[in-house]
């Protein structure tokens, strides 16, 4: 057991938060007032190499493991206030890069790895529909083969980076009759005809996010574009969440860091019945709980990282970080906001918009109740499988 | 004839006991065990697990595919496969 960053890693470290300090957050009051994404900081991280860091030198990326993707990220979430940039870089990194990367083929890595890499290209995934959200696998959306080609019909919601992305990876039925076992991934160009963004969805937080409903309507594919198998959409989606569902949430440590230590501060400068507020135990107290959740976060996390970075799956270690830290980040936002007294409720003050960011990491890569489904289910206990034909006639 | 201590024999009981919890008590070497939901997204992760845990072999995420876990026979197939890879290699080495 090894608890220690490497040298390397911790001059990347600081050598991201300087970068991420420095450049990423402009204007990010009034971004994240008007939904604003930011191409210019898209591009710089990508031209440093956020984008590409665990996908292999040879499509252009950094070759990162693991763990030192995940020492990467945190220093983003740490040095970048830009909860929004950071979870988009996210959304196309295990959502579009890592599925392409493990299931696509060279030719396909070949055509969309360099791009996505070089950030001149966005990509995202779509699995959810308005009927079809945790339970992923009924999804309504339908492809059919005919001859070279298969043709999508569907609708999908809650689409992060839907109206920047020039690469769609699409989840539809290829076989209903199979259940889940029908459905299928392909990779969508977004010129093709029949796709459109159907609606601009407007949210809480992560504002500065672009998030859509997309519309399919005899989307023709040709067959190259199939990603992994027929029938092969279940485990690629399960595996781009096992990566999404640590790598996220490492963003959100450095987020956890920084509202401590701004936290820690205002304790120590604000001044209450003659003293600093920190000297208070109720403020001392609190801003031992913040250390405490940021700690024990960051041991759940780490222990995922580290079994994929020994190609190790992390289901279940991935589930539990996930549900873990979502949680932690929300209680710090609180917390935070709370020492800050009514300063930490204006926008000014840049907490209130940590909180608003935090509380869709108990949605998104699966709510925190079907993480706490998929830990139970390494205990035996699950129930009813959805989308499994069989079940659903007796049902 | 199932031998005992063969990779059939190692796997059944882990399958059995999901066929079981979904309602079904009754599984040939064919059976399509995605289809009929007794290994659903999940448990082909805990099969992953189960498998590498068993034999001690490492499973890459792209060779998480349907064809590899679609029945019990491929199943033994793959994992045939992966020892006999593996026996190779310390042979080489
Ligand atoms: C910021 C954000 C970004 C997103 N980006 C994408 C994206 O890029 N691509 C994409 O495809 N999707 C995306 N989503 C969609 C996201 O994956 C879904 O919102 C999520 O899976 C939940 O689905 P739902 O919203 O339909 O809620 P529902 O599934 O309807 O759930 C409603 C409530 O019921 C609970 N619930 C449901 N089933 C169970 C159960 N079996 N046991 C216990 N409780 C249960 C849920 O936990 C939740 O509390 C995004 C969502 C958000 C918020």
């Amino acid at each position: 057991m090894d608890f220690a960053w490497s040298e390397e890693q911790q001059a990347f470290r600081r050598e991201v938060i300087r970068f991420a300090q420095q450049e990423l957050n402009e204007n990010l009051i009034e971004r994240d007032l008007h939904e604003e994404f930011s191409w210019d900081a898209w591009r710089k991280c990508a031209k440093f190499g956020i984008q590409g860091l665990p996908i292999p030198q040879e499509y252009g990326g950094g070759d990162a493991d693991m763990l030192t993707t995940v020492c990467g990220l945190e220093a983003l979430g740490y040095g970048c206030r830009d909860n929004g940039l950071i979870f988009s870089i996210n959304a196309h990194m295990w959502t579009s890069e890592i599925p392409i990367l493990k299931f696509g083929t060279e030719a396909q890595k070949k055509k969309y790895l360099p791009k996505l890499v070089s950030g001149e290209w966005v990509g995202l995934h779509a699995m959810t529909e308005p009927m079809s959200g945790s339970d992923a696998f009924s999804l309504l959306s339908r492809a059919e083969r005919k001859g070279d080609r298969y043709v999508i019909n569907g609708s999908k919601t809650f689409i992060t980076n839907a109206q920047n992305a020039e690469v769609i990876i699409v989840f539809a039925n290829l076989d209903p009759e199979k259940g889940a076992a029908g459905i299928t991934a392909f990779i969508l160009d977004k010129d093709t005809p029949g796709f459109t963004i159907s609606k601009k969805l407007h949210k809480m937080g992560l504002r500065t996010s672009p998030m859509a409903e997309l519309s399919f309507v005899d989307c023709e594919v040709p067959v190259e574009n199939l990603l992994g198998k027929e029938g092969g959409g279940q485990t690629i989606f399960t595996v781009s969440m096992e990566w999404e569902r640590i790598c996220i949430m490492a963003s959100h440590l450095g987020a956890m860091q920084r509202m401590l230590e701004t936290s820690v501060k205002y304790a120590k400068e604000r001044r209450q019945f003659g003293q600093a507020i920190g000297n208070f135990p109720p403020i001392s107290t609190k801003i031992a709980d913040m250390d405490i959740r940021l700690e024990t976060a960051r041991l759940v996390l780490y222990k995922a990282a580290w079994l994929k970075s020994q190609g190790k799956h992390a289901l279940r270690e991935g589930s539990i970080a996930k549900a873990y830290v979502a949680d932690a980040c929300i209680q710090q936002a609180l917390d935070a906001i709370q020492i800050h007294g009514g300063y930490g409720y204006m926008t000014e003050y840049q907490i209130e918009r940590e909180l608003r960011d935090a509380i869709s990491g108990k949605i998104y890569s699966g709510t925190t109740e079907i993480q706490k489904k998929i830990i139970a289910g390494f205990h035996g206990l699950s129930d009813v499988p959805s989308a499994a034909p069989a079940r659903r006639e007796q049902g | 004839m199932t031998e005992p201590g063969s990779i059939k024999a190692q796997l059944m009981p882990f399958v059995m006991e999901n066929a079981q919890s979904k309602g079904i008590n009754q599984v040939s070497d064919d059976d399509s065990l995605t289809a009929s939901g007794i290994i659903d997204s999940l448990g082909v992760f805990r099969l992953v697990s189960f498998l590498e845990e068993t034999f001690a072999v490492r499973i890459g995420d792209e060779e998480i595919v349907n064809d590899n876990f679609e029945s019990v026979r491929t199943i033994e197939k793959f994992v045939a496969a992966k020892l006999a890879a593996k026996g190779e290699k310390a042979a080489t080495r």
